[in-house]
């Protein structure tokens, strides 16, 4: 009996063996077709909604278009994948931003070895008049920030606009060349959702470094 | 056998003294452990806190563990008479004035639910004055309509605080209503008497005047003068009088949580008839014995104590006296129960202590002056209605509800041979005033009335309303009349 | 870049195109120079000439926009762009309460932007709003005469007024009625408003909150009429809705 109570195991797991082969065939080419959805889609994903793989609560639902410090144009949903610690600034200030740059630092200080190619730094910037990619770049070396971690952006004036909108991050033009905005760090998941936000200068980042760590893989 | 009985009801007593110890320290009460800190107070379980609609107060905290208390409370603008015939849109905590009553102890560690009404057009927000953090909570609380904010706070002081709504324009918010009390009882609770009420008095400022019919609206202006229209317990003329008067028995100890919402002036706080055995000074540890009026500061409250000896009425007021007879600050304490001639005995009349309405009197003249014209009425019973609501405002003080006068000081109105007999000389009386003796039904009464500054309109409409009621000749007066007799000198 | 927003911009037109008859239902705001509540400290702002939708978006008109972009439906769209009281006050995706020709009311700011775009206009900004609400029914600068602020103020006091038809209040003097008397509206830009909702200190802008911010104040204390709109706006984000909240649109003049 127990002989063919194990002959009768085998020929399950067997079975479940073939069975399972077969499901990963099945996923791996819905998978490539998922894929191919979604490049012909992004012309009109005005019509069609995006693919399962993005939550409703992503930011990588806003479809615009920016401009990097290096003059390279990405779609937001590009940095899909990493932890993204995000800021809004300008680089003309004098007053706020160069506290908000050193609270980013600060933060990047704190993250284990193992997990800092996981998270990305982003600063948006808030006057994309002046900050051209040049300028960028400049920033970028005036503040030792130049290695890949570092991603500056700059977009149209309506999608900064939208943007904020997003973060719940306020800002106003009060002269040619000055800003009043809220001063507010956040942290997105590998997949573009807002998981904190930390706001105020000089705040005690615990949290924020602790959120980052804990989504960073 | 018997031996095995034996051992098996022990072990069941052994186990039921067991499972009562075990209970016995599980029960909710306090520990022996006192803490200097109270931000070291531990929280023991959730609870949902209890809010109470003014003038009542939730069940005391007693001997209850400091918890994480859950206050859950929505914001309402919404439609109130002020007064009978005005309305008044007021903006609520809990949808009354003043907001809903909070009973919580030192230590308690608060999550604060603060709700605006999606009918609501303005953002609101919350200031408690028992919270120790920026802003008492009003930043984190800053809410728009149809949504819904969360903020947590510990106590850390006992004491009566006020709350209100500090958003922009923040005068206007306190003004149409936005306030209320939260009570952080100290360990062991504030100690236990018969009766607990919620009073609060708020000054408010509309356009029209006192007693103007219609919906009122803020009046921004004389908000900023400090010149109110109308000064009230509760958020309204009349809401702890008649019907609604609150109410004790000889003999019982009475606590009053009083506050002041303002949003300008300061509060002399009495009650006509007693002496306040405490009163806990603006709501904090220091108390004071044996005072007659108390000051209250505006967005301040204290908290006043008193045994009630005899049976009778005692008025609440503002002993800034034209606020509580001309604007509003009146509320009655009905006690009921046994005499006690030794403490007091004599004669009492209900309603010696009546509002009296902003109507403007003066002395008996043989003027003739006429104030602007209001809305006319219309059909008799608006007459009546009207003509009701002026004299409930005005002549009651003296003439009292059914009309029945005062003995020996005010004549009555009730099937009155005097009023009946002459129509013209009735409205010559209101208009100009009367001084010197005459007799009514059988009796004599010498005694000054005064002349009182009302339209025809409304000259026309008390008089009907006295004429159509209580057994009186049924006159139809009208403004004309009234004028006639107004220019007849 | 470019391709993209052209490609869309077609898209939307095909689907909404209305651009003639649009014109008819706007008015011209002749541009100026005015003070803001909330602005940098006495200086003056600059609102160039705009076209202004007469009326606000109708319930109507909403569910159009609804029915030809699904995205939007009440059951489709994501909560990155709306939240849960988005069209709450709808029985179904299709089909809305109240009257044809009330404001849409419980859209997000993303929905408002949308709707805009799609009909080759935007949503105006904070100060062009201003700017036109400004005017009372014969001068376009109405803000010291008192029955203005007290129409706005009873306003205020009026509850349930987003159930009532447009066209209602005033016709003021560019030929626009309802931005006073019916229904808040969503700018552009309303969030360049920096109020803390602690609005004592709001008159001391916290540094550590807002950068610069010590540079923006209320220009005029008496202005409480103003002083709401500005609160309110400071309590929405992008993704909230309001009973009380419509919208409607504005389009640049080409020159």
């Amino acid at each position: 009996m127990c002989k063919g109570y194990r002959n009768l195991e085998f020929d399950m797991i067997n079975k479940l063996k073939y069975f399972l082969i077969a499901l990963s065939f099945v996923a791996i080419s819905c998978n490539n077709s998922a894929k191919k959805d979604s490049t012909t889609s992004e012309d009109t994903s005005m019509e069609t909604s995006e693919t399962a793989k993005i939550s409703d609560m992503s930011i990588y639902n806003l479809p615009s278009h920016w401009t990097t410090q290096d003059g390279e144009e990405i779609e937001l949903k590009e940095l899909q994948g990493k932890v993204l610690a995000m800021v809004m600034i300008y680089t003309s200030c004098q007053a706020a931003c160069p506290r908000l740059v050193a609270d980013m630092r600060n933060i990047e200080k704190q993250i284990p070895e193992s997990k800092k190619d996981n998270v990305q730094y982003v600063f948006v910037s808030i006057d994309p008049e002046t900050d051209t990619p040049e300028r960028l770049t400049a920033f970028a070396k005036e503040n030792q920030m130049e290695d890949d971690k570092w991603l500056f952006l700059r977009g149209t004036e309506e999608d900064t606009r939208e943007f904020a909108a997003v973060l719940a991050v306020n800002y106003k033009q009060i002269s040619p060349i000055d800003f009043s905005h809220s001063n507010i760090i956040s942290v997105f998941n590998q997949g573009g959702e807002l998981i904190h936000q930390q706001e105020g200068l000089g705040v005690n980042n615990k949290e924020t470094v602790q959120a980052i760590i804990d989504l960073a893989k | 056998m018997k031996f095995k009985i034996k051992q098996t009801s022990l072990k069941n007593v052994a186990l039921t003294i067991g499972a009562m110890a075990l209970l016995t320290s599980c029960v909710n009460t306090q520990s022996d452990k006192t803490y200097e800190n109270a931000v070291d107070i531990p929280v023991n379980q959730e609870m949902v806190a209890e809010l109470t609609d003014p003038p009542f107060v939730p069940t005391p905290v007693g001997n209850r563990l400091a918890k994480k208390l859950i206050v859950d409370l929505e914001i309402q603008e919404r439609e109130g008479e002020m007064v009978s015939g005005v309305k008044y849109i007021y903006w609520t905590f809990g949808g009354t004035v003043p907001g809903s009553f909070i009973r919580t102890r030192v230590g308690d560690e608060i999550e604060f639910r603060l709700k605006n009404h999606p009918d609501n057009k303005l953002p609101h927000n919350i200031d408690l004055h028992a919270v120790n953090g920026p802003g008492g909570g009003a930043e984190s609380s800053f809410v728009a309509p149809g949504h819904e904010k969360v903020f947590s706070f510990k106590t850390l002081n006992p004491g009566l605080y006020v709350y209100h709504c500090a958003t922009a324009p923040v005068g206007m918010h306190i003004a149409n209503g936005m306030y209320g009390l939260i009570l952080v009882e100290p360990e062991g609770g504030l100690p236990p008497v018969d009766k607990e009420y919620y009073i609060m008095q708020g000054d408010f400022y509309t356009e029209g005047k006192y007693g103007e019919r219609g919906l009122q609206a803020f009046d921004m202006q004389k908000a900023i003068d400090e010149n109110a229209d109308y000064v009230v317990f509760n958020g309204h003329v009349g809401a702890m009088t008649g019907d609604n008067a609150l109410t004790a028995n000889v003999g019982e100890t009475v606590r009053l949580f009083v506050g002041n919402g303002g949003p300008n002036l300061v509060s002399s706080f009495h009650v006509i008839g007693e002496i306040f055995d405490k009163v806990y000074v603006e709501g904090g540890d220091l108390v004071n014995d044996n005072v007659q009026t108390t000051l209250i500061p505006a967005g301040g409250a204290a908290i006043v104590e008193f045994r009630v000896d005899v049976p009778g009425s005692f008025i609440l007021v503002d002993h800034s006296i034209f606020r509580a007879f001309n604007k509003g600050a009146l509320a009655v304490l009905n006690v009921q129960g046994e005499e006690n001639e030794k403490v007091f005995a004599g004669e009492i009349y209900e309603g010696i202590y009546q509002p009296e309405g902003s109507v403007i009197q003066s002395m008996p003249t043989s003027g003739s002056s006429k104030p602007k014209e209001e809305i006319k009425a219309l059909s008799f019973e608006e007459k009546m209605k009207f003509g009701k609501d002026k004299y409930m405002a005005t002549c009651v003080a003296c003439h009292q509800g059914n009309g029945q006068g005062i003995e020996g000081a005010f004549p009555p109105l009730a099937n009155a041979d005097y009023l009946n007999a002459d129509v013209d000389r009735a409205i010559d009386i209101v208009l100009h005033g009367k001084s010197g003796e005459i007799t009514v039904n059988g009796k004599k009464y010498n005694s000054v009335m005064t002349a009182q500054a009302l339209s025809d309109e409304d000259v026309a409409n008390v008089l009907t309303y006295v004429y159509n009621s209580w057994g009186n000749n049924k006159t139809d007066v009208t403004p004309e009349m009234v004028n006639v007799v107004r220019n007849r000198k | 870049m470019k391709l993209y927003s052209t490609t869309l911009f077609l898209v939307c037109s095909i689907l909404f195109f209305k651009a003639t008859a649009q014109n008819d239902s706007m008015a011209l705001v002749k541009g100026g120079v005015y003070l803001p509540l909330y602005g940098a400290s006495g200086q003056t702002v600059k609102v160039d000439p705009f076209m202004m939708d007469i009326y606000p978006v109708t319930n109507e008109e909403y569910l159009k926009f609804v029915k030809e972009n699904p995205k939007w439906k009440k059951s489709n769209v994501i909560s990155l762009f709306a939240d849960k009281s988005y069209l709450t006050k709808w029985e179904n995706d299709t089909t809305y309460t109240g009257l044809p020709n009330a404001p849409a009311t419980n859209v997000s700011w993303f929905a408002a932007k949308k709707y805009c775009e799609c009909q080759g206009k935007r949503l105006p900004k904070i100060d062009e709003w201003e700017f036109a609400a400004m005017a009372n029914e014969k001068v376009a600068d109405a803000r010291r005469i008192e029955s203005y602020n007290q129409y706005i103020l009873s306003w205020y006091e009026t509850p349930r007024t987003f159930n009532n038809p447009i066209g209602e209040s005033y016709k003021n003097y560019y030929g626009i009625y309802d931005l006073h008397g019916l229904v808040w509206e969503w700018t552009q830009d309303f969030n360049t408003v920096l109020i803390t909702g602690e609005s004592r200190k709001d008159g001391d802008k916290n540094p550590n909150l807002f950068c610069g911010s010590a540079a923006i104040g209320a220009s005029d204390l008496m202005n409480y009429a103003a002083f709401m709109r500005y609160a309110f706006r400071g309590s929405m984000k992008a993704r909230y809705s309001s009973q009380n909240l419509g919208f409607r649109c504005v389009k640049d003049i080409e020159i």
